[in-house]
């Protein structure tokens, strides 16, 4: 069932829809017989029936012929004894009729009745044999004590025939009904077997149908889990990333730049001194060196991570990177983030950052824009408004995706937050970035505080 | 002048190479005397308070208390001691905030020999204090944001004698001293002073201190 649950509902369906049609055409063809053998029983009691009544009215006539032709004179006999001939025959013709469809209850009292029938004929064959005399001398006699006690035997037993005759129609209805009640009870049967085929077939498509309910149930939770578990790693992932750089940032800042300083600081202390001129160009080199030094470690902890982010906060980096790149590049960038506070959380500090750092780098490399502004706003909803735009030459954002922009994406996710790019050639680029922010309270407490009072999250620098 | 009563140097830097460097540029300069040094910013402002010295020569990071919270503290409470930042950030946002900090100078250290001689000097005398590099980025960041904005100078709106004052009180003179000098009641001179701020959008003695050195006014 579970390898093959098609198969398993083909059978299923299909034997419970056999069964039906079976017990259908069962049923159909059972009310056919049932109706053909009731007319049957039914045409057969009325043919005996009349069979029995023409031998009856045979034997009637017979006899009234035998005493009209034994009170009549002589001359009317042949004509007489040609009639009781063809009653003769004609009661043989009906016997044989009745004895072809005769019932094994009533064969012993049909037997008699024929025995008693032939004899009958003998008896009356001999009247028509006598002389005159004879049946002047015999015929009162024979009439009383012959004639009639076999006729009225003959008719008891034709009686006791038709009787049986009715007991076989009797039986007929009887077997009719005991027929009907199989059929009652063959389609009380079907229907329940039907029923238990179609609540077995039901529970187990029921069962069916609810595990792989489950199962795609389980399927989506594992998927969603999944995501979730990829999306954590990939937000440990970036947090670790920035936890290197800060700290990369720290160590190159505080500690090689700090020894350059001590270096060059030496170099022109003993550059002071009395020196044979020998020794002097290699004390200019060294402070050289300890210079280029100590401004490559400052530039490179810069680079990895700009102190002001960690010392001041948000608004003050933003405004460190907008000078350097106009420094570098001469593009104009203005920040405006007024009412925006240092107590943003670590994470949306980081975020907002890299994602104006990537957003202005782009926008130096392949705007061609003058102008770019940055602007930080504090929604009331619980938002922070992130917008940069340029005047620069556009591109077409639904087309165009670069990596930096799928880095910078993945970043606002993370924090849940929306972020979209809206750019046309020659129409410049607008990137917008909302960003929810819990704790609305703290940071609009913290906005009327003022930006003044941001340096206090650097005293732990060194530790 | 010097001579007679040395200027009195408390050294904070917790990097003990460079404060020994320092320290030895320091002492062979005739009238400088290094009275203290200190390894973090708690033993800085301890041993401010406990020797008054006239000039405390702070690096911004350092363990357990900032520079720049150092420099707030002991401006606060060591009346007589002036700080020169030593640092090795040139950003605007580190100047800026050791200013307000109540810092009188502001040095860089890819050039401590040249400079800090000059700084100690001029600080001890109330004058503030900043290496070139700083003047120079300073001024370069204000030419450039007054024509991202074509903003019209508001020095222009200032008359001489409002120029002579803003350069006095940026170099550190009281309004009395600056009365004084120019001859004027100190009424006069704390009106022309309310009118400068006005003019220049400016709220404090830092913030004027910085606006003087962006304009090229003082050194």
């Amino acid at each position: 069932m579970r390898r093959h649950p098609w198969l398993a509902l083909t059978a299923g369906f299909g034997g419970l829809l056999l069964l039906m049609a079976a017990a259908q055409l069962g049923a159909l063809f059972m009310i056919d017989n049932l109706r053909d053998s009731g007319t049957q029983v039914q045409r057969r009691f009325l043919e005996r029936s009349r069979t029995l009544e023409q031998i009856r009215s045979s034997i009637y006539l017979s006899g009234t012929v035998a005493r009209d032709s034994l009170l009549a004179p002589a001359a009317s006999a042949s004509s007489q004894l040609a009639e009781v001939n063809r009653l003769h025959q004609q009661t043989d013709e009906a016997l044989d009729k009745y004895q072809k469809s005769i019932e094994p209850e009533e064969s012993a009292a049909f037997a008699n009745l024929r025995s008693e029938i032939e004899a009958y004929w003998r008896v009356l064959d001999r009247t028509f044999a006598w002389s005159d005399a004879e049946r002047m001398e015999y015929r009162y006699q024979f009439f009383y004590s012959e004639l009639i006690p076999r006729r009225t035997t003959m008719l008891q037993i034709a009686d006791r025939v038709g009787q049986l005759n009715e007991q076989a129609l009797l039986r007929g209805d009887q077997q009719f009904s005991g027929r009907f009640e199989q059929l009652r009870l063959g389609l009380i049967g079907m229907t329940v077997l039907t029923l238990i085929g179609g609540l077995t077939l039901a529970v187990n498509t029921s069962v069916l149908i609810l595990r792989l309910q489950n199962e795609v149930h389980t399927r989506l939770n594992e998927n969603i889990e999944a995501k979730t578990s990829l999306r954590e790693l990939s937000a440990k992932l970036v947090r670790a990333h920035e936890e290197e750089r800060r700290a990369l940032s720290r160590e190159l800042h505080d500690e090689a730049g700090q020894s350059f300083s001590a270096i060059l600081l030496e170099a022109e202390n003993l550059l002071d001194e009395p020196h044979r001129d020998s020794v002097r160009p290699h004390l200019e080199s060294i402070r050289g060196m300890a210079e280029r030094g100590l401004a490559a470690a400052r530039n490179l902890a810069l680079l990895l991570r700009p102190s002001m982010l960690d010392d001041f906060g948000l608004v003050p980096a933003l405004n460190w990177q907008a000078r350097e790149l106009a420094k570098r590049t001469g593009l104009r960038v203005q920040v405006s983030a007024a009412e925006l506070s240092a107590s943003l959380p670590e994470e949306h500090k980081t975020c907002i950052y890299r994602v104006v750092q990537e957003a202005l780098n782009n926008v130096a490399k392949h705007a061609q824009a003058s102008t770019a502004q940055v602007t930080l706003t504090l929604r009331n909803e619980g938002f922070i408004d992130l917008t940069v735009q340029d005047d620069g030459s556009g591109f077409d954002s639904a087309r165009v995706r670069g990596l930096g922009l799928l880095g910078m994406e993945e970043r606002v996710h993370h924090l849940g937050g929306e972020f979209v790019v809206d750019s046309q050639p020659g129409l410049g680029t607008r990137l917008k970035v909302n960003l929810p922010y819990a704790d609305l309270a703290a940071a609009a407490a913290a906005a009327t505080n003022g930006v003044h009072d941001t340096n206090t999250d650097f005293a732990g620098r060194r530790s | 002048m010097e001579c007679m009563t040395p200027i009195r140097i408390l050294l904070a830097d917790d990097h003990n190479l460079l404060r020994d460097g320092l320290r030895l540029l320091l002492e062979r300069q005739p009238g400088f005397a290094v009275v203290a040094e200190a390894g973090d910013g708690r033993e800085a402002l301890r041993l401010a308070e406990q020797h008054r010295p006239d000039v405390a020569v702070m690096d911004i990071a350092m363990p357990l208390l900032n520079g720049i919270d150092a420099t707030k503290r002991i401006a606060d409470t060591c009346a007589p001691t002036s700080v020169i930042i030593l640092s090795m950030h040139h950003d605007e946002s580190y100047i800026v905030r050791a200013l307000n900090a109540g810092a009188r100078g502001y040095l860089l250290k890819d050039s401590l020999k040249a400079d800090l001689i000059g700084a100690v000097k001029a600080v001890s005398q109330g004058h503030s204090y900043f290496s070139p590099q700083i003047r120079a980025l300073l001024q370069e960041d204000y030419f450039r944001e007054m024509s991202d904005k074509h903003k019209t100078d508001s020095f222009e709106l200032l008359t001489a004698r409002e120029r002579e004052i803003l350069q006095l009180a940026a170099e550190g003179k009281s309004n009395k001293d600056v009365a004084q000098l120019l001859n004027l009641s100190q009424y006069t001179v704390e009106t022309h002073r309310a009118h400068i701020l006005q003019k220049l959008n400016l709220h404090t003695v830092p913030e004027l201190i910085l606006y003087a050195v962006r304009k090229g006014i003082i050194h």
